[in-house]
């Protein structure tokens, strides 16, 4: 399988990775990298800021398209902080359940009501 | 009217049949009962076109709150309202002479020789890249700050990039306001970020078709994993942000419609105000001595993210 490096900083171009549109240009390249076959590194190298709402539309919306085993199987990640990875690992984990479950945001606003 | 808003209604000159508000915000802080006397002073001038709106300024005006009034006064003015700053007491007017407040009406900015103030600004929801010289210049890139480690200094202005990313996707405002203080003495920051948006209730009712009172609709967007986007998870941003500030020892307040919602040290107080503010106000307050390690490494294994 073929390996497609994505540099997130010349994707944007810019070291700060926190708008939600700017997640969507990283997005569309990994979509494209997938759709091809390919497995992708992503590299955080040099990405000073982020926040989750980029990290949502790059990387979360993933889980939306292609099942938790291709993603898992496909995506890498590369040079990121600690405080990079704490986010992504939240992002990831709350997007599979987004996806696998539509219904619970609801629910929650029945408990928001019910309390 | 006690030591809060007080106001004469209104006195019409006719001979140009132009109504004049006389309003006075006095002793404003980040307190519920500041807030409670913006939003008195919005909905009391709300329904104006073309009035002059003689606002003064007494007793204490905590800067960051420009941000809030900043947002108020664009409603106004919106309406072709005439804003006179023309009782301001000379502290008052002199912090919002250096914050840059008063020069969106018409003043000269004084110099901050105490580089105490973060500047008022206001922004298109689609200006990101203007933010981002904003956050550098007053924030990550001044060195006459009080001492912070980088860590701190980090997540600090991620958690305000949180706010500012959630005020352009979510809350369909036309400007987004911003501005802060350093407290040297106190070790702290307060920064504020407001909007004139929809809101967090009719967001989440249209979303979900739901009847949430506005209070319930913050304490339910400040959950963990909870979004209003449609085809993309999120949620998290206010989730981290809560959990940096308990972390911090800061402080957190939401202000959307009737709605106030508070989290710090002492927990959460979330009450409704009476009368709503048109839009949102986030106002957070960090601790700059604080010494927790924001770098230290997670348990996370890079390749047990996906």
């Amino acid at each position: 399988m073929e390996i497609s490096t994505i540099n997130i900083v010349n994707t944007i171009g810019d070291i700060f990775a926190v708008e939600a549109e700017e997640g969507q240009k990283v997005y569309a390249l990994i979509k494209k990298a997938f759709d091809n076959g390919n497995k992708v590194v992503l590299s955080f190298m040099n990405v000073e800021m982020m926040t989750t709402a980029f990290l949502n539309t790059a990387v979360g919306q993933l889980y939306k398209d292609y099942t938790e085993e291709t993603v898992k199987e496909r995506m890498q990640v590369q040079d990121i902080s600690e405080s990079g990875k704490i986010s992504l690992k939240r992002v990831v984990d709350t997007a599979k359940l987004f996806y696998k479950d539509p219904d619970a945001l609801k629910r929650s606003i029945n408990g928001i009501l019910e309390e | 009217m006690g030591d809060g808003l007080t106001g004469q209604n209104s006195a019409t000159n006719t001979s140009t049949l132009i109504k004049k508000m006389y309003m006075i915000l006095s002793s404003i802080n980040n307190t519920f009962e500041s807030y409670q006397q913006l939003i008195t002073f919005y909905q009391s001038n709300k329904d104006n076109l073309f009035s002059d709106i003689h606002l003064g300024l007494q007793g204490f005006f905590a800067a960051n709150m420009s941000a809030a009034l900043g947002a108020l006064l664009d409603l106004f003015a919106a309406d072709l309202n005439e804003i006179h700053f023309d009782s301001i007491s000379p502290q008052i007017e002199q912090i919002l002479l250096k914050n840059d407040f008063l020069t969106y009406y018409g003043r000269q900015r004084l110099h901050d020789s105490n580089h105490t103030t973060i500047k008022f600004q206001k922004l298109k929801p689609t200006d990101g890249k203007y933010f981002k010289s904003y956050v550098i210049e007053e924030l990550i890139g001044r060195t006459e700050l009080p001492h912070m480690s980088a860590g701190v200094k980090e997540k600090i202005t991620e958690a305000i990039y949180e706010i500012f990313v959630n005020a352009q996707i979510h809350s369909e405002t036309k400007f987004i306001y911003t501005c802060g203080q350093f407290f040297p003495n106190k070790n702290k920051i307060e920064f504020t970020i407001a909007d004139t948006g929809i809101g967090f209730k009719e967001r989440i009712n249209k979303r979900f078709g739901s009847n949430l009172n506005a209070v319930q609709a913050i304490c339910w967007a400040v959950e963990d994993k909870t979004t209003t986007k449609q085809e993309i998870s999120g949620g998290i941003g206010l989730a981290l942000l809560k959990e940096f500030v308990g972390k911090n020892k800061g402080k957190m307040q939401i202000i959307s419609d009737e709605g106030f919602y508070q989290f710090d040290t002492s927990g959460v107080i979330a009450r409704p105000f009476v009368g709503k503010f048109p839009g949102t106000v986030v106002n957070l307050q960090f601790c700059t001595d604080d010494h927790s390690n924001y770098a230290l490494k997670s348990e996370i294994n890079i390749n047990d993210i996906f």
